[in-house]
């Protein structure tokens, strides 16, 4: 497989943040891992439009406001989309998440997944 | 931005010093501070914030795809220690990593707590992969109003 088939967009206005992931490929399976602490599951978001997966994540503000003494978290809505290629396929993908851990696998076709081929011996 | 695999074979200096260079440009930026790049966001210690309210302090900790299990909170002597450590599912053995930004391994982060506070009514939770921290300040430290009569 190509190294191009996963292409991220990067995308950055003041208030979104990009979150931090992971891609790895295994066996015809692209594994995507991005970090959203503080998203809970309905107000997640992933689409797939014109093969561009987006992701986005809101986030409820901290209920408790107070003085910071210290302040190192990001704040802001976390949003980001992949392009997608035509080696995936967009009809089966699958997204789970967890402890604000969310994977989203996505799939090989068919027709691009390596195949091994059985020698007969006589 | 195509996405290619990390090759440390190939020594570029040229290249390396010119994104130390741009990151450094970026470094007071203001909104590039946070967007997740750049050469603070190797290192191995998770988010925090800090805030004081009138009834305690009260921290929050970004520890995304981490279980209660792997963590340790104590206070000792007004110093709080998170500790903990983080294990990222391994890839299988033909995996190929087109990117990582995820971290793991052991940490740990002390904050000295600026005033006493009430051990024994410590509460934390970790939920979406935020931990809360609150330590309620004890009662004789809480800011009292006194009126004032006026005769």
């Amino acid at each position: 497989m190509d190294d191009k088939n996963v292409v991220a967009k990067p995308q950055e206005t003041s208030r979104q943040i990009r979150p931090l992931y992971c891609i790895a490929e295994d066996k015809g399976e692209v594994t995507i891992r991005l970090e959203m602490p503080g998203v809970r599951k309905g107000d997640l978001a992933i689409s797939i439009e014109n093969s561009e997966l987006r992701v986005t994540g809101k986030r409820s503000k901290d209920a408790i406001t107070g003085n910071y003494l210290v302040r190192e978290r990001r704040h802001g809505d976390f949003a980001n989309s992949f392009t997608l290629d035509d080696t995936i396929d967009q009809n089966n993908v699958e997204a789970s998440l967890e402890n604000g851990l969310l994977t989203i696998k996505l799939h090989l076709k068919e027709e691009v997944k390596p195949k091994r081929i059985q020698i007969k011996t006589s | 931005m195509a996405i290619i695999r990390w090759n440390n074979d190939v020594w570029r200096p040229a290249e390396e010093m010119k994104r130390l260079q741009n990151d450094i440009n970026e470094l007071f930026d203001f909104p590039a501070l946070f967007p997740g790049r750049g050469i603070f966001d190797r290192a191995t210690s998770p988010a925090l914030d800090m805030l004081e309210t009138e009834e305690g302090f009260v921290i929050y900790c970004d520890l995304p795809g981490m279980d209660e299990k792997n963590l340790d909170l104590s206070v000792a002597s007004g110093v709080l220690t998170i500790k903990g450590e983080r294990k990222n599912p391994a890839p299988g053995k033909d995996a190929k990593m087109y990117r990582n930004e995820l971290w793991e391994g052991v940490f740990q982060r002390t904050l000295a707590l600026p005033s006493p506070v009430a051990t024994d009514k410590i509460e934390a939770e970790l939920k979406d992969g935020v931990l809360r921290v609150f330590l309620p300040k004890r009662e004789e430290d809480k800011p009292k109003q006194i009126e004032l009569k006026v005769k």
